[in-house]
């Protein structure tokens, strides 16, 4: 059986990460900003149903946007239950391999540019205009 | 209740509140309560009111041979005279006047950002509360022109930077120090007349004391990396900026 991402290289398709059962996400927009989670079904064209037993996240229906595909995927049987979504999510490592990825780095980055308080904006502006100077 | 400690007072609320469901609704209704009390069980210790009577009458000793020697007069006597209208009484202020408390993000040395006044935007250092409830800064003066100076907590963000600054123990740094002096009023002759001789706007004790401050501050400031620069600056917010999602 091929999977869809050997199928997506074979055909040179513009797309490579798809919304399929297994399929790791980043959750940018909601209650649970910030975790990964698995589809563990879809429910419409616009709707998922997705559990994240290990980062903390409830099993729960999101909509297409609040969330964002990564490169990462799971096998498991489409509904299976959140036992087997966490047996699966730790035998992948999946949380360590998600902390590798460049959305991961990228989403630290943007909380740490938050913290930065009214001191550290003015030395990051300072920074950024010696650096473009030169 | 009265005679207990704050920490009592919590403790109680605390109580209070862990035999509460949400929307103010008790736990346990009257009944429960009544039976978990069960004071109908416990022993009343019947203490005897000491409560003494005030005489009403006191017996008064008369002159006289054929006045009965004594008579009871009233301890108390009604008034000879009552206003035809009601006087009104203004109502109680039992209100004791305290300095304003200043938020707990505002300590000796932090940073903050003036919104309000001529020098609005700049950044200065906070270096006490004045008993009045008014915090006093410092630019500091040769850093980014603020004087000593006195400034409302409400006109003011607090940011995150605190300046380790030794503790500033000055008699002269007073409300009265900052009070505006009152212009001497002249009389019809004078009034007419220009003062040529004008005073200095800033008197040479305040020059000397914003010296004296800065000596202790600016070389705090200036130990930090970049400090001095970010107290220079004014604080602005640029596009994508909104205050209520800042960390300052």
């Amino acid at each position: 059986i091929q999977s869809n991402l050997s199928r997506a290289i074979f055909c040179k398709m513009l797309y490579q990460r798809f919304i399929e059962v297994g399929r790791v996400c980043y959750i940018r927009i909601g209650d649970h900003t910030g975790k990964i989670c698995t589809v563990v079904d879809l429910v419409d064209q616009k709707h998922l149903l997705v559990d994240g037993p290990t980062s903390g996240v409830p099993r729960c229906v999101l909509r297409l946007n609040q969330v964002s595909l990564t490169d990462l995927k799971i096998d498991i049987p489409r509904g299976c239950k959140s036992k087997k979504v966490r047996s699966e999510l730790t035998k992948e490592d999946i949380n360590a391999k998600f902390l590798a990825t460049s959305l991961s780095k990228k989403a630290e980055g943007k909380k740490s540019k938050a913290l930065l308080g009214d001191f550290g904006r003015f030395k990051l502006r300072v920074s950024k205009t010696t650096l473009n100077r030169k | 209740v009265n005679s207990s400690t704050t920490k009592q007072w919590y403790q109680r609320r605390v109580a209070i509140t862990a035999g509460m469901l949400p929307g103010g609704v008790p736990k346990l209704g009257r009944a429960a309560v009544y039976r978990r009390r069960a004071l109908y069980k416990r022993k009343k210790n019947a203490k005897p009111s000491k409560v003494e009577a005030k005489p009403e009458f006191k017996t008064k000793k008369v002159h006289g041979e054929k006045n009965g020697g004594s008579r009871q007069v009233p301890v108390q006597k009604s008034p000879r005279f009552y206003p035809t209208e009601d006087v009104k009484r203004p109502l109680t202020n039992r209100r004791k006047v305290k300095p304003t408390k200043l938020r707990s993000s505002i300590k000796p040395g932090t940073v903050l950002i003036l919104l309000a006044g001529a020098h609005r935007g700049k950044r200065v250092i906070f270096l006490k509360q004045l008993p009045s409830g008014l915090l006093l800064v410092t630019g500091p003066y040769k850093i980014n022109g603020v004087p000593l100076r006195r400034v409302d907590q409400a006109y003011v963000i607090a940011t995150s930077t605190v300046v380790e600054i030794p503790a500033i123990a000055n008699d002269k740094l007073t409300d009265a120090m900052f009070k505006r002096k009152a212009k001497p009023t002249k009389n019809e002759r004078e009034m007419f007349i220009e003062n040529t001789s004008e005073e200095p706007k800033i008197s040479a004790e305040r020059i000397a004391l914003q010296k004296e401050v800065d000596a202790v501050v600016v070389p705090a400031v200036k130990k930090v990396e970049m400090l001095p620069s970010y107290l220079r600056s004014k604080f602005t917010l640029t596009k994508g900026q909104f205050p209520h999602q800042l960390k300052f």
